[in-house]
């Protein structure tokens, strides 16, 4: 089996992060799966978009490790609004 | 896991559901702070770290980087009366600011700001701004608009505390600096939409974060105002294309009243086409306007102050000359540019008496204390943004204790906004951006410039009128949320819009001139007692005949309709003993 490169490490890393993060604050954990598991769909090859995102990762990380931020929630349009 | 929040958002059109598209899903991170500001120029960034060094938890949330504000534009300097290059007296100050501002500034405001401003001075010399200095160290004061000596007696007064011509980049680079020394949490290229309101009291703002698209509520029980002027809403100006008002908007769409905003300042010396302007630094040193005849045309208007009266008297007497003829050097035909505005948002609410909303105020540009009334003098803006971004911290320090529990917030507070905001990412009406910006544009510089008739500014209501129910047919080509300029531009192309209504019809309800309003068809200032003549034995005017108070104007978003009250004008000093108050008189130069 391959075993992962340094930069997918990085970001297994990163993941593994923010759900520690997560963990007392409401509403983070199911984006932060969703964000990723949409993420993961992007080539290995693809190297400066997956670099892109991890720096802004890391600072959406921090943004979620400061003591002031406190839940997440959501507003979304429903179906029959959507055009 | 609690999902409290994700539970409750259901209203009109908004539902949870959860496994769409992330497309269409507006993620809402929710901070909690003991203070927000918005704005981070001069008074912003004061603001900010007077919170933070008071112990508050502070939030600076910005759409620029806070050096890129345009504070970082100001040449002149700093007015105060420190007494370096002669005798000085900050009541003197104190009279030429009242008159500066057509007795339409308020009186107590002005002795705060004009006694607090050698110690401001002296503060940013501490934090370590670098003034330009006399042969003896001290700090080199230079001749403004505006000043004198002994109550306009004694001649022309230099109180300007300058860094050569970049007092404004020099006070914003120092106040950045020494904002770094503070653990104030920045919140940089976040666009704040709109205030979250409930109850009649401000618990907080809602932002977008234009990096990734993320909605940030920013819970808190003080929220301060320091976005700035709305110079874009004039075709020729000199503001930065970010000075769109969104402040004053964010106030008016809160149901709040913006204060005397048809006082729009129109610096003498801009360029035409070029965008910038000449300092008014360099009439300060001396330097002098002259007509195509070669003759220093200001003599006649003003012949005491010359070319150093007050900017809106310089103004007017280029416009006569260019009427008649008589080009001046530096060819601004008719667009002579737009500096600052003068007056914005204030926040007192009146029934017939002054109300206080709790947790909101406003400081700088955007904020109307108000100082400088009718009529900005040059160099007191600088002065305003330090004085008042302090004293916002200080009040905020008085009334509240940091970590203060917060007052439960609605879980979809914020809703209207982010409906607003999805409604323009997906706009598909006829119009761009740009063309109704122009269009604006155009309608403003040509109905509501230096000189104004009745007709014109009908007109220009009208049109502008016209302009607003076009932002319903925009179109917008953007659909992504990452770094969307166009809707960034939107957005703020809606607030100048609101900045824009309220100006020009307050100037079409206000029938006389004062200050920086000029009325071709009015040509006089109407008071309570008509102060040319002796006072004996006239009566004074009733509230609603005379102009000599403050418009309060509130817009109704949807219609644009714009509606107009008025308050009185504030006409005693903090202390009389200390300093009386100036009655007022005729205005001349």
């Amino acid at each position: 089996m391959a075993r992962h490169s340094k930069l997918q490490k990085q970001v297994l890393s990163l993941y593994r992060q923010f759900l520690r993060a997560a963990q007392d604050k409401p509403g983070f954990i199911p984006r932060i799966r969703d964000e990723f598991r949409v993420s993961a769909a992007i080539k290995k090859t693809d190297v400066m978009h997956i670099e892109y995102l991890y720096r802004r990762g890391q600072r959406q990380l921090e943004l979620l490790k400061d003591v002031n931020t406190k839940q997440l929630g959501s507003f979304s349009k429903s179906k029959e609004d959507s055009s | 896991i609690c999902l409290s929040v994700q539970n409750k958002c259901e209203l009109n059109k908004y539902s949870i559901n959860e496994g769409k598209a992330i497309s269409t899903q507006y993620p809402v991170v929710d901070h909690e702070f003991d203070a927000v500001v918005v704005g981070a120029g001069g008074a912003g960034l004061r603001a900010a770290f007077g919170l933070s060094e008071a112990g508050f938890n502070t939030a600076c949330v910005t759409k620029l980087f806070p050096t890129r504000s345009h504070t970082v534009a100001a040449q002149g300097g700093i007015n105060a009366a420190l007494g370096n290059m002669e005798e000085d007296d900050w009541r003197w100050h104190f009279y030429d600011t009242v008159k500066g501002s057509d007795w339409l500034g308020d009186q107590d405001a002005i002795h705060y700001m004009t006694e607090q401003a050698p110690a401001a001075v002296v503060e940013l010399e501490n934090f370590g701004m670098p003034f330009s200095r006399t042969e003896e160290g001290r700090i080199y004061q230079r001749a403004f608009g505006g000043q004198s000596l002994k109550f306009g007696k004694g001649g022309q007064a230099h109180r300007c505390c300058c860094v050569a011509d970049r007092t404004g980049h020099s006070l914003l680079h120092t106040l950045y600096g020494r904002s770094l020394r503070y653990d104030t949490s920045y919140f940089v290229e976040y666009f704040a939409l709109d205030l979250l309101m409930e109850d009649g009291e401000c618990k907080g703002v809602i932002a977008l974060c234009m990096e990734d698209g993320s909605i940030h509520r920013f819970r808190a029980k003080n929220t301060v105002i320091a976005t700035g002027g709305y110079g874009r809403t004039y075709f020729s100006c000199t503001s930065a294309h970010t000075s769109t008002g969104d402040g004053n908007a964010m106030v008016t769409r809160a149901g709040l009243p913006c204060q005397d905003l048809e006082f729009v300042q129109f610096h003498p010396t801009g360029i035409y086409g070029a965008g910038c302007l000449i300092t008014e630094g360099c009439r300060g040193e001396g330097g002098i306007l002259i007509n195509s005849e070669g003759e220093r045309f200001m003599e006649r208007y003003a012949p005491n102050a010359k070319d150093l009266a007050s900017r809106d008297v310089v103004s007017r007497s280029m416009t006569i000359e260019l009427r008649e003829g008589r080009y001046n050097i530096l060819n601004l035909y008719y667009n002579i540019n737009l500096l600052f505005c003068a007056q914005n948002t204030v926040i007192t609410h009146k029934d017939g008496e002054d109300t206080v909303v709790p947790g909101l105020y406003a400081c700088g540009e955007s904020g109307c204390a108000s100082v400088h009334g009718a009529n900005r003098l040059g160099a007191n803006s600088l002065l305003d943004l330090v004085v008042f971004g302090r004293a916002c911290a200080l009040t905020i320090a008085e009334t509240d204790t940091p970590g203060e529990k917060l007052s439960p917030l609605k879980p979809n507070a914020g809703e209207a906004s982010v409906a607003n905001m999805d409604k323009i990412r997906f706009a598909n009406g006829s119009t761009r951006t740009s063309e109704i910006r122009l269009n604006m544009q155009k309608t403003m510089q040509s109905h509501a410039a230096v000189f104004r008739t009745g007709d014109t500014l009908k007109e220009g209501c009208d049109k502008m009128d016209s302009v607003y129910k076009s932002l319903d047919d925009i179109k917008t080509f953007d659909r992504g949320i990452v770094w969307n300029t166009d809707l960034v531009e939107t957005l703020e192309l809606q607030n100048l819009m609101l900045n824009g209504v309220q100006t020009i019809v307050s100037a079409e309800a206000r029938t006389e001139s004062r200050g920086a309003h000029a009325r071709e068809d009015f040509k006089d200032r109407v008071d309570e007692y008509d102060y040319s003549k002796s006072l004996q034995g006239q009566v004074k005017k009733p509230f609603e005949q005379h102009w000599r108070k403050h418009t309060l104007s509130y817009v109704d978003p949807k219609t644009g309709k714009v509606t107009l009250e008025y308050r009185p004008v504030i006409d005693n000093s903090l202390n009389a003993e200390e300093c009386a108050a100036i009655p007022p008189a005729i205005r001349s130069y």
